[in-house]
């Protein structure tokens, strides 16, 4: 892998992009038909199916955040340009996944508790990690030469993860208003079969869409950096 | 195959990034396990039972709307909070509830402990839990006799 340079991997994804988006545009349809269709909540109503951009837009979110950080300490401790490059890419995808999270959330919080916000544990991390993404965010474009940037970005993510495992167990850990998890919990998922079918459809949907965007923001900087070369050697 | 061994500086950097890693995840746990009784959202009615309070504290209480107590009394709202202790404490809110608040559902109440051990609502909170299912799965586990709710 750290072979890899950002030009063969930029050349790869340029390749493989356009599928990508086909497909999830398909599975895109898939779910939204099944969203329509699909039986309201005995409790909550219709309002519960918020919960399938919600959810999968809360799992990327804390799973962007996971690879960046992995791949901040491949880039760092090898000094390999590529998972760099690759984390820089995955930045502005987190930060909108995870305030994707905290509108819908909102939203589904005033129709079912009755008010949009409160400060218990699950809330207020998931609003401390979209800070850590726009402060990485910042970080990486507030340095003249992009090698500091990444580094000093690097180091926020990976003193960011160890916000991911507060935001997954704050609902184990303290009493919060925020309901517990349906699907990764003992005694396995505590919905219906058709709903969890639905949920993972439109899981892989958002993260299909999300690759093929990383996938492009990848190509765009890789070419950048190309132009920029270029017109420094034609200087 | 080549066995790849790590040299000495890829070495160093691993052991400077994971200490510097594990000092703040050790703070971190500390800060968090410190102030577990303030991250807390709430607390439960035999916890509130076990508090000695000073008389005008603002506190929140959660846990089930009793079976059988929810009343609309001289404009006022009157029930019931219960919990898997036995615990139980009365409470009086004098504005609209939200809409999914219902007997035997979660709740979540703000406000000060009055007199006569009557808890003075301001804010209700309804809390749903993480079960999601239709009607139709609970008419089916009903006619099975699985259903154990309600």
């Amino acid at each position: 892998m750290f072979a890899i340079t950002p030009h063969m991997m930029s050349n790869f994804f340029e390749k493989i992009s356009k599928f990508i988006f086909l497909l999830s545009i398909i599975l895109f349809v898939i779910a939204g038909v099944l969203i329509i269709f699909l039986e309201n909540d005995y409790y909550q109503g219709i309002s519960f199916k918020i919960m399938f951009i919600h959810v999968p837009a809360a799992w990327l979110s804390l799973l962007i955040f996971f690879s960046m950080g992995i791949s901040s300490i491949i880039g760092l401790v090898f000094k390999s340009p590529t998972s760099f490059t690759i984390s820089r890419s995955l930045s502005p995808i987190g930060l909108i996944m995870s305030v994707v999270v905290l509108i819908t959330g909102s939203i589904w919080g005033n129709l079912t508790w009755g008010t949009y916000w409160v400060w218990d544990a699950r809330l207020t991390s998931m609003l401390i990690l979209s800070f850590i993404y726009l402060g990485h965010l910042f970080l990486l474009y507030s340095f003249e030469h992009f090698q500091k940037a990444d580094f000093a970005a690097s180091i926020l993510a990976i003193i960011g993860m160890v916000n991911l495992p507060i935001v997954k167990f704050s609902v184990d850990w303290w009493t919060t208003l925020h309901q517990g998890s349906s699907v990764f919990k003992i005694g396995g998922p505590s919905m219906t079969t058709d709903y969890l079918i639905t949920l993972m459809i439109s899981f892989f949907a958002i993260l299909l869409l999300s690759f093929y965007w990383f996938t492009n923001l990848f190509y765009i900087i890789i070419e950048n950096r190309r132009i920029e070369r270029a017109k420094l050697l034609n200087d | 195959m080549r066995i790849i061994t790590l040299n000495r500086q890829i070495k160093k950097r691993f052991i400077f990034l994971f200490i510097i890693f594990f000092c703040f995840c050790f703070s971190i746990f500390l800060i968090s396990y410190t102030l577990k009784d303030q991250i807390a959202y709430f607390v439960s009615p035999t916890e509130l039972q076990k508090m000695d309070l000073d008389s005008n504290r603002y506190l929140r209480v959660g846990g089930l709307v009793k079976p059988k107590t929810l009343k609309f009394l001289n404009d006022k709202w009157n029930f019931e909070i219960e919990d898997e202790d036995g615990g139980s404490i009365k409470v009086e809110f004098s504005k609209s509830l939200p809409g999914l608040v219902e007997e035997d559902k979660g709740i979540i109440v703000e406000g000060y402990m009055g007199k006569n051990s009557i808890f003075l609502a301001e804010i209700v909170l309804a809390k749903h839990d993480e079960n999601y299912m239709p009607q139709s799965a609970i008419d089916k586990m009903k006619d099975e006799g699985i259903w154990r709710g309600d």
